[in-house]
């Protein structure tokens, strides 16, 4: 019986965390040694090391038996895989989206390029975008992994699992509705934007320690500051609108119009601050002030922010006229279905 | 050669459905599994052991089988059989089944 016992060993071996890993060895010896005395029984003979080693052999390979019993053979299951693909998707594609108008601006800032320097960056943008998604993909199937291996499915029900009911599709969709949550945050967000640009702009900085206590490095410049007042509008009437929202709890075609109005002037506020000299006041003299006293390192580090604030302000400008396409088009469609 | 193997996927897949009600329509008296794997096989179901066993205690932890060990012929063996609950089940399922043979009977004739 020493071949059974070797054999049971490896499948406990590879079993996996699951209750009662003794019992399942206990009934596999079981189990092998009833087959090995029905052979022998048949054959008329006492079993040897030869019929021993052919019933093993016809049990299987020890990881392909100690794998039937895991009841969750799955990374990521087919009970959570729907939403997995689903937050896949869209970080997948914020990802490649970002990446490329990052790379595009930084393209389009640095020419005149060489074309050589040009298929460079290019290829560089190509090969950050294949990292950064590789590792968000990573990220995301460990994350699913833990759901999968320690969220009970009781506990973990995904929407299409709730009861649903097909009433819901004789609701007429009313896209003119107002979220209350979006507007008030809105409204919370655009304050505290207000009073900490205008009264308080000696937060805005980078905070290090030093024998005095905590000290902050200003980085906006006297070039962002210039623009201050028209920020103030913009936000001003932003903040307008949204008490306008809350109280009708609709849109109609005047709140929209100013909607598209007030991020019009928004994009020409981030074009202002993206024309003029930079709104950072990050030097290399400055950052010698808190510790970086290596002046090629200060050098790169204020390079790479000022670099850094024009692609998060064209990044600005981009999602606001995604914004303000999105207004037009719930403006049109409204207009649509309130004359149709 | 596909089309072998497609039939051999969904000829496994049809078993892989009855095994269950073939298991606990088999435990009304208590058996072990390698004895259960037999009788099966000479009622003409032959099922795999790396199923049926598996299958066992998925069955106890769904609380459908009790099993107890029992020491015969100086050899540990783990019997099984069917538990209050699973009773209060087969009935209904033997009635699904019937509904199921009798729907394909009336499809494929």
């Amino acid at each position: 019986m020493k071949l059974i016992d070797r054999y049971v060993a490896e499948v406990g071996k590879r079993l996996p965390l699951v209750k009662g890993r003794k019992d399942i060895e206990n009934e596999l010896r079981s189990t092998l040694e009833d087959m090995l005395e029905d052979r022998a029984n048949k054959a008329g003979r006492s079993a040897d090391e030869a019929m021993e080693m052919e019933l093993l052999k016809e049990y299987g390979a020890p990881q392909k038996v100690a794998e039937t019993y895991n009841p969750n053979p799955y990374l990521i299951g087919p009970r959570i895989f729907p939403f997995f693909m689903f937050i896949l998707k869209i970080v997948l594609a914020a990802i490649t989206l970002g990446l490329t108008i990052a790379t595009g601006i930084q393209i389009a800032t640095q020419s005149p390029m060489s074309a050589v320097e040009l298929f460079s960056a290019i290829g560089k943008g190509i090969l950050n975008i294949l990292s950064a998604c590789m590792a968000a993909f990573g990220n995301i199937a460990l994350v699913f992994a833990l759901i999968e291996r320690f969220a009970p499915a009781a506990d973990f029900k995904m929407d299409e699992e709730k009861e649903w009911d097909p009433a819901s599709l004789m609701k007429e969709p009313k896209p003119q509705d107002v979220k209350a949550w979006e507007a008030i945050l809105s409204i919370v967000l655009t304050f505290i934007a207000l009073s900490i640009f205008n009264f308080n702009p000696h937060l805005i900085g980078i905070y290090y320690l030093d024998e005095g206590g905590w000290n902050a490095l200003p980085v906006l410049s006297e070039a962002f500051f210039r623009w201050l007042p028209l920020m103030n509008i913009g936000w001003i009437a932003e903040i307008v609108l949204n008490g306008m929202l809350l109280r009708t709890g609709r849109w109609d075609v005047g709140t929209r119009l100013v909607s598209v109005g007030i991020k019009a002037f928004q994009i020409v506020i981030i074009v202002l601050l993206l024309a003029g000299s930079s709104i950072l006041a990050i030097t290399p003299e400055s950052l010698a002030a808190i510790g970086i006293t290596d002046m090629e390192a200060a050098q790169k580090l204020s390079g790479m922010a000022h670099q850094g604030i024009r692609v998060v302000l064209g990044l600005a400008i981009f999602g606001t006229v995604v914004d303000i396409i999105k207004s037009l088009y719930k403006l049109v469609t409204q207009r649509n279905l309130e004359s149709a | 050669m596909a089309n072998t193997e497609s039939l051999e996927n969904v000829v496994l897949e049809l078993r892989r459905g009855v095994i269950v009600l073939a298991a606990l329509s088999q435990l009304g008296t208590e058996q072990y599994g390698y004895s259960l794997l037999k009788q099966l096989s000479d009622l003409g179901l032959e099922v795999d052991q790396g199923t049926l066993y598996p299958l066992l205690r998925r069955l106890e932890a769904q609380g459908l089988l009790e099993s107890v060990w029992k020491l015969e012929e100086s050899r540990p063996r783990r019997y099984y059989v069917i538990s209050a609950e699973g009773k209060k089940l087969l009935p209904k399922l033997k009635k699904e089944w019937a509904g199921i043979v009798s729907v394909m009977d009336r499809m494929l004739a």
